[in-house]
């Protein structure tokens, strides 16, 4: 799975820890999803999704191997 | 978000203080054979079964409790450290420490294994007692190992 996070974040002007704050997580896990070395939650995603005001599939997207 | 069941952060800190002199305490006593003879003292025990004489069960014995006392204290360090939470734990943390633990039974295992095919003889038994040790101490390793690791890459991060 993909993720525009750091994409969106710079829109936003945000930090990694200003995001990870917002979500209530760490700033390590922040940067693994970015990383695309974690695949967070369901729960953790609608979260994101809800900070950066956009549907979940706009910040998460499947790739082919999935 | 509900998360396992762990200690509060605090007791990690406590846990090293205990783990580390008592992993160094428990190489002493097998590279060295130290027994300390003042810890001789009166034990309960649930079932006792010396090499001369006859096993006794439920009855209070007298015995040298240096091995007793270090292992007790590594056990007991260990689960401090391994099973505290961290100072955010999420997650991401909870998923790092259960494949530290996939890891480390793991690795246990096929150190055992090895053993098992390779090792004969009196050597084995002391091969038995650093196998009832490796899982909480390579546990610890890899899972702190990899917090390190991430720490690492975060300060390249802005």
């Amino acid at each position: 799975m993909k993720n525009n996070i750091k994409v969106e974040r710079a829109i936003k002007g945000l930090t990694q820890e200003d995001l990870a704050n917002k979500v209530a997580v760490s700033r390590q896990t922040i940067n693994a999803m970015e990383a695309n070395k974690y695949v967070p939650s369901t729960v953790l995603a609608l979260k994101i999704a809800r900070v950066f005001g956009k549907p979940v599939e706009d910040i998460f997207m499947l790739e082919d191997i999935d | 978000m509900k998360t396992t069941p762990l200690l509060p952060n605090r007791y990690k800190k406590i846990g090293w203080v205990i783990f580390i002199p008592a992993i160094l305490a428990g190489l002493m006593i097998s590279i060295l054979d130290f027994n300390a003879d003042w810890l001789t003292t009166n034990v309960f025990a649930i079932w006792n079964d010396p090499i001369v004489g006859r096993a006794s069960f439920f009855t209070v014995i007298k015995t040298d409790v240096t091995n007793t006392l270090v292992g007790a204290l590594f056990i007991i360090g260990g689960m401090m450290v391994g099973f505290s939470r961290e100072k955010q734990e999420d997650e991401y943390i909870a998923e790092l420490r259960l494949s530290s633990l996939l890891w480390a039974v793991c690795v246990s295992y096929v150190l055992l294994l090895l053993a098992f095919l390779f090792v004969y003889g009196g050597p084995f038994f002391t091969v038995m007692v650093y196998n009832m040790f490796t899982v909480l101490i390579i546990f610890i390793a890899r899972f702190n190992y990899l917090l390190y690791r991430n720490a690492q890459s975060i300060s390249h991060e802005k």
